[in-house]
């Protein structure tokens, strides 16, 4: 039974066209000039283009990092185009109207309509597209609510102080390579201030999508929950099946002043190559959030794409009281390589944070938990409780584990508990002998193998996991 | 020895105990009964000092002093003993080097001078044979690795070493068979000496086959809602706690 | 560079007679080797500087006799080592049939070439001592032999000396015997110590290694374990820690259906820092492997553990368990552990658990409800803690030795 689990995997990416779509795109190559190129294209103000120049200037002192456990060929950052836009965005739509239909359609495709009339309901959406934000709905309905959700080129216009006060404020311009590189070149992403005492009216959401060749794709997110606020937001991410990689270097940073909640929620479907390694998106992304008091970040991540994955979504919690959270899922199959997990960093006293970490592998992948719990001088009486699953599916695959635990307070508890296990030949033919066949069988038991963590996603895109998983899985089982 | 008057309890904020009365006088056994939930156990944790258990109001005299101004480990030394209904394990503890220490604790709190070791052992070997647990047992961790009925008969082995003015018995009986059940009762008999006294806490009537109480007294919603003899705990084992609910719609 | 690591070199000949082949080759690679840094995974949280500063001398003559420790009813072969030279003639030790014992340095060319067989050449420091270590033992037991007296290697370093030293055990089919390896020292020193033990189809061993080093004494030394078929081991690892106190233990599973379990316990107080690198290889199916690591930690002190799990492709229904747990005593102490699993097998339980915790509410209630106060009871809880460990050492003799010595050290550690 177990060889029919470890048949050939037959990938099927829903997500994989490619859109005819003209654009305008920078030569490959990354110097100062490129910088100021970007920076001009988004009209920005020198403050913002001395950040980034800044930021470029100590990216060239730094090293690619090599301490997670991936094996990839080096990346050509010279061979990158570091911005690409649809012609067709060059006028600034003002309308849905305006854009290019070509675009909406992509969307369509990927089932994010973008007419808010068939949209989910109380799910607004910012939709980027390579390099730049086509389109954000619901809009007005928000500003009612004085929600500011908006592509953060626009946000850095239009709210610069806001911007200046928070940009670089949780991930430091230097904090590390891919940081530094973002910061230096980032293009679009979303912006989302949520005022004091608001409780955010709807799901906030940003859907990427990388389309053309050869091109990097690098957004930046900042999220400021203020005081008493109350905000929900989830990003997707896909893009064609090309046999090139692609770069995806990503910055996302949330603040949640006192009191205030920010739930964060990532799908992530990248094109994670094909069964031989090749193509497929290089995923490296620097992901935190400060907590002030009584403050807290959930972070709940579905990693299904990706060749290589490099992610470890934060927790400063800074704040006494505040609460940290981290549910992931990754899985890995064909030649995926993912190294993913997060950080908790207590500073402040009665802090509490739990890590709830579910990796699946399969085919010839490898699927790695790194994580950090720290508990600082000051932190008394704070908390942590880590709960690390492996659940392997043949046997070529690999699962690792690798939690640090640094301790420095003596009332403060940390508890860690990992253990690896397979989709057993018992559990499969009970299933089959009532009936369900081995493929329907092993993504139940996933399924439930990943239950805590999906029950944390919003009703509304719980469903689409535990879809993505089945298409993920289909053919992992012969 | 024992004046609980009025006595208001909450855990986490919840009131459990809604103004219980109880007196209790020298060499008097009295047996506490009542349903799951009626707060039987609080009284015992109450009295104890555990953590979380708080008196709102009313007062508590025991041994001339006032229970609730003491340490939990004062009210051990004042005389005051609970049988645990689930007694937590402790690996690498010796129950020896632990019931030493206790009853040295105990011993030196009422002026009495320590045991030496040799002395301790001696004595905690009669107690562990009288409770019928082999010897090994004093050498293993505390209640390491012992089965309900182990657990059970050890704490009636502390109970025998460290000879308080008054033993709390939380459910001693659940989960006994009949002939751990005897072993119990008869450890606590041989305890009754006209002067110290008992508050045997039970569900059933079981118990007080073994353990002849003065006075039964009837838990239900934090109260005592009545009290009589031992024929009270047959009429209760006749028929049930259903009418307790009957009663209160009667008198409301 | 640094500048000690370029002394070494200097300080190594390879000139030593049956040893020269392998010290050529450590040279080789210590030539090769960065001097760690703390970016350097395996001295994350240990820093080499006490070394770099030391100046020590590496030729230091013994006029004194040094005993053995004296433990009661523990009827040993013991072997004393005074910075790094032997004390005892082996020629007068009255071994048991079977039990061969040689001199590092007078070892023949096929017995040397078996060194190394189970230590892994990437431990920084197990180079050094394959370049500088002039003296140790090699014991061999007998297939079928079943030695009843343990071996006890005791290895003292005195104020002022650098010495270095190893051991080499193999017990051939069948064979069973204990060894216990001691080390100590206090005063400003150096002193690293290697052993291998290569355990046979069937074989058994029971092993201690007490490094009991603390105040300026720097220790680095390793364990090595290769366990052949149907073999097993039982070790227990004791460590005080010292201005630097590092320990590598490797277990490797060469073939199939061997068993390992390892217990080991630190005790840290002052500004005592002791780093346990613990390894284990599942290279062959059926194995299994049970680790259990207990700490704590007082005063201004630090503790690192590091605890990996690496099973192979091949090695399909393995069973490993690995707990780690700590208990911090002190607002000043510090606590780094990390457990690690490494898996490419499917068919293969393996869980892992660390913890820096406090002693529970509920057992810390049931004793004061006996009457036994705060101060006493913590004591006998966070003691308890450890003694567990203690209680589960084969030799009693020794556990009852070891018992009063670490609670002793437990009481007098400061809780600030």
């Amino acid at each position: 039974m177990s060889e029919q689990i470890e048949q050939a995997i037959l990938r099927k990416y829903d997500a994989g066209f490619v859109s005819e779509v003209e654009s305008d795109t920078f030569p490959a190559g990354l110097d100062e000039d490129v910088i100021r190129g970007i920076s001009a294209m988004k009209n920005e103000p020198e403050w913002m283009l001395e950040w980034r120049l800044q930021a470029f200037r100590s990216w060239q002192k730094m090293k690619e990092p090599d301490w997670a456990h991936l094996g990839y060929d080096p990346v050509d950052y010279q061979a990158i185009s570091y911005y690409s836009a649809p012609k067709s965005m060059k006028d600034k739509p003002k309308s849905l109207d305006e854009v290019d239909p070509e675009l909406l359609r992509t969307y369509e495709k990927l089932g994010i309509p973008l007419h808010e009339q068939e949209m989910l309901a109380g799910v607004a959406v910012d939709a980027v597209f390579d390099s730049v934000s086509v389109v954000t709905t619901f809009r007005e309905k928000l500003e009612e609510a004085g929600v500011i959700f908006c592509p953060i080129s626009e946000a850095i216009e239009k709210y610069p102080d806001l911007v200046k006060k928070y940009i670089g404020s949780v991930v430091p311009r230097g904090d590390n390579f891919f940081a530094a590189l973002n910061s230096a070149v980032f293009t679009d992403g979303s912006f989302v201030y949520i005022p004091k005492g608001v409780r955010c009216p709807m799901e906030l959401s940003t859907y990427f999508r990388i389309n053309e060749l050869n091109t990097g794709q690098f957004e930046r997110t900042l999220i400021v929950a203020d005081e008493g606020s109350h905000v929900s937001y989830l990003e997707g991410c896909t893009a064609p099946q090309r046999d090139e990689n692609q770069l995806h270097a990503a910055v996302v940073e949330l603040v949640a002043l006192d009191d205030a909640e920010i739930k964060y929620s990532t799908v992530q479907n990248w094109y994670p190559g094909d069964e031989n390694g090749k193509g497929g998106i290089y995923n490296f992304v620097t992901k935190r959030g400060v907590c002030e008091r009584n403050a807290k970040i959930s972070w709940t991540q579905v990693e299904t794409g990706s060749a290589i994955t490099w992610k470890y979504p934060s927790c400063v919690l800074r704040g006494d009281n505040s609460v940290g959270e981290f549910y992931s899922v990754a899985l890995t199959r064909g030649r995926q390589q993912a190294d993913t997990g997060t950080k908790m960093i207590h500073l402040g006293k009665n802090t509490k944070s739990t890590i709830i970490s579910k990796g699946i592998s399969a085919g010839n992948s490898s699927n790695a938990y790194r994580g950090l719990v720290k508990m600082g001088p000051n932190s008394d009486g704070a908390r942590n409780f880590t709960e690390c699953d492996s659940l392997l599916i043949g046997d070529t695959c690999a699962a690792h584990t690798f939690p640090y635990i640094e301790s420095s307070n003596p009332s403060a508890i940390v508890e860690h508990e990992a253990t690896t296990s397979k989709v057993s030949d018992d559990q499969l033919f009970l299933c089959q002998q009532r009936g369900l066949d081995a493929e329907k069988a092993v993504s139940m038991i996933v399924n439930g193998f990943c239950k805590e963590v999906f029950k944390e996603l919003p009703m509304e895109f719980a469903v689409e996991a535990g879809k993505l998983l089945e298409i993920s899985l289909e053919g992992s089982v012969g | 020895m024992l004046s609980i008057k009025n006595l208001h309890v909450s855990v986490e904020d919840k009131e459990i105990l809604k103004g219980l009365n109880l007196e209790i006088s020298e060499g008097e056994v009295h047996a506490i009964m009542g349903p799951n939930g009626a707060g039987k156990s609080t009284l015992g944790y109450l009295l104890s000092g555990r953590e979380g258990y708080e008196a709102t109001s009313g007062n508590v005299v025991f041994a001339e002093r006032d229970l609730l101004d003491l340490e939990v480990d004062e009210r051990a030394q004042a005389g005051l003993f609970l049988a645990f209904q689930y007694p937590v394990e402790i690996p690498g503890v010796s129950n020896m080097e632990f019931m030493k220490e206790s009853v040295n604790a105990v011993r030196e709190a009422r002026g009495e001078e320590a045991y030496t070791a040799a002395e301790f052992l001696k004595l905690a070997k009669e107690a562990c044979k009288h409770v019928n647990l082999p010897l090994d047992f004093l050498k293993r961790g505390v209640n390491e690795g012992f089965s309900g009925g182990e657990k059970k008969r050890n704490e009636i082995m502390q109970l025998i070493l460290l000879q308080p003015k008054l033993a709390i018995l939380d459910e001693s009986d659940s989960g006994l068979d009949i002939d751990a059940l005897k072993v119990v009762a008869e450890g606590v008999n041989s305890q009754r000496d006209g002067k110290r006294s008992f508050i045997v806490v039970t569900h059933y009537q079981r118990l007080l086959d073994f353990i002849e109480p003065d006075f039964v007294h009837i838990l239900a919603d934090g109260k005592i809602v009545k009290s009589g003899g031992p024929e009270l705990a047959k009429e209760v084992e006749a028929s049930g706690y259903a009418w307790l609910e009957k009663g209160e719609e009667a008198t409301a | 560079m640094s500048q000690w690591l370029a002394n070494v070199l200097e300080r190594s000949s390879a000139d030593a007679g049956t040893l020269s082949s392998l010290r050529e080759a450590s040279l080789a690679k210590l030539k090769d080797i960065s001097w760690p840094t703390r970016r350097t995974e395996a001295w994350r949280y240990t820093s080499l500087h006490p070394v770099e500063k030391l100046s020590l001398k590496t030729n230091a003559e013994v006029s004194e006799q040094f005993d053995a420790p004296e433990v009661d009813d523990l009827n040993s072969i013991d072997i004393v080592m005074v910075n790094g030279s032997l004390q005892t003639s082996i020629a007068d030790l009255k071994l048991p049939n079977g039990v061969s014992i040689c001199a590092l340095n007078e070892l023949e060319a096929g017995a040397a070439a078996k060194l190394n067989s189970a230590k892994p050449s990437h431990h920084l420091f197990g180079l050094v001592n394959d370049v500088l270590a002039n003296s140790g033992l090699f014991i061999e037991v007998d297939a079928g032999t079943v030695v009843e007296q343990p071996i006890r290697v005791v290895n003292y370093t005195l104020d002022g000396v650098e010495a270095h030293s190893r051991v080499f055990v193999q017990l051939g089919e069948g064979a069973k015997c204990s060894v216990i390896e001691h080390g100590t020292g206090s005063e400003q020193s150096l002193n690293t110590v290697f052993s291998e033990y290569v355990i046979g189809d069937k074989a058994e061993l029971e092993h201690y290694r007490f490094a009991l080093h603390g105040g300026q004494a720097i220790h680095v030394g390793g364990c090595h374990f290769k366990l052949h078929n149907e073999s097993k081991l039982n070790s227990t690892v004791v460590g005080y820690g010292s201005e630097l106190s590092r320990l590598d233990v490797d277990i490797i599973h060469a073939a199939e259906h061997a068993h390992a379990k390892m217990n080991a316990v630190y005790l840290l107080g002052y500004k005592e820092h002791f780093d346990l690198h613990t390894n284990i290889e599942h290279t062959m199916p059926n194995g299994t492997s049970e680790e259990n690591a207990r700490g704590i930690v007082g005063d201004k002190a630090r503790a690192t553990f590091n605890g990996r799990i690496h099973i192979h492709r091949d090695a399909q229904k393995t069973l490993a368990e690995l707990n780690n747990r700590n208990l911090l005593l002190s607002r000043g102490g510090q606590i780094n552990t990390k457990p690690e699993l490494e898996i490419y097998a499917d068919d293969v339980q393996c869980a892992h658990g660390a913890t820096v915790a406090e002693i529970s509410d509920e057992a810390l209630y049931y004793m004061l409800s006996r009457g036994i106060n705060k101060s006493k009871a913590l004591v006998m809880l966070n003691f308890g803690f450890i003694q567990e460990l203690v209680n589960q050492m084969p030799n009693k003799a020794l556990a009852n030795w070891l018992q009063p010595q670490l609670r002793a050290r437990f009481e007098e550690m400061g809780r600030q």
